[in-house]
């Protein structure tokens, strides 16, 4: 689904140049919490939270979100509009809360995707940890 | 085996500074991209880095983060100087957080970010000193299944 039809489902505000909302969307993830965001977010997902701070946009530039929709009628401020334009980063906020915003995008066929970690195996990792008292 | 580095540089994180929080880890993104490593190993490597910046920038003074690539691995040591870990098991443990409600707003502290180092490297060290700080060191293989 492009980005632009997902802003006349949520009735969204934008923040961005239009063409950046002819972004293909595949996948999304509702999180408010940043930590949830990079543990099990997908990378490319379109991102609906209502947490406005700068971090965002390093979280998204880290996962390469596909963009941010700010949810409960949050609103980005000036300097996240502008960085976001530059790292074009698509932003848009709707008045409807985050149940409301998922279920209607779920019902128009968009899923979440499993991430990138649940794909995996268990993690084979070599902890070594050392404290000195 | 070749551990020759191809690449290797270091950066500086200060700890305190959440407006720059993260810039490095982003540089670091950027940099596996230009070289044209696979999407998944640089998912991987931006999400330690970026989680281990964090911490940094919640918990400690300065940072001195060191990143190497080699043909066969990308490796980053972030030696800290900071109030240091008291317990590591328990800070390795899902959901244990030491953080303050201000980390809180800005959607962090959750607990999850040693944890989430570990499950996206494929070696993951970390040695503490009470009132010294922290050294954490991760490797991810650019070959081979994680």
């Amino acid at each position: 689904m492009l980005l632009k039809e997902i802003k006349e489902l949520l009735k969204c505000n934008w923040y961005s140049s239009e063409e950046l909302l002819n972004k293909e969307i595949q996948y999304c993830f509702a999180a408010d919490l940043m930590s949830d965001v990079l543990r099990y977010g997908r990378t490319g997902s379109l991102l609906m939270t209502g947490l406005t701070s700068n971090q965002i946009l390093q979280v998204a530039e880290i996962l390469d979100l596909s963009g941010i929709i700010f949810v409960r009628g949050k609103k980005p401020d000036e300097n996240i509009i502008a960085t976001a334009e530059l790292r074009k980063i698509p932003l848009l906020s709707t008045n409807l809360l985050l149940f409301d915003s998922c279920g209607i995008l779920y019902a128009q066929g968009l899923r979440g995707g499993k991430s990138n970690l649940m794909e995996n195996d268990e993690p084979k990792s070599n902890v070594q940890s050392i404290v000195h008292d | 085996m070749n551990q020759r580095a191809m690449y290797s540089q270091s950066f500086t994180i200060k700890g305190g500074d959440f407006i720059n929080a993260g810039t490095v880890s982003v540089r670091i993104k950027r940099l596996l991209k230009e070289i044209g490593l696979k999407p998944d190993i640089i998912y991987r490597a931006a999400i330690c880095c970026y989680e281990a910046e964090m911490n940094v920038v919640m918990y400690a003074n300065e940072a001195t983060l060191d990143f190497t690539i080699t043909v066969e691995n990308i490796t980053v040591k972030l030696s800290d100087k900071g109030p240091g870990i008291k317990n590591i098991e328990l800070a390795m443990k899902e959901g244990y957080s030491t953080a303050t409600e201000k980390m809180r707003e800005m959607g962090f502290g959750a607990g999850m970010g040693l944890p989430n180092i570990k499950n996206n490297a494929d070696v993951f060290e970390i040695e503490s000193e009470i009132a010294k700080g922290t050294i954490i060191s991760f490797k991810i293989n650019l070959n081979g299944k994680h």
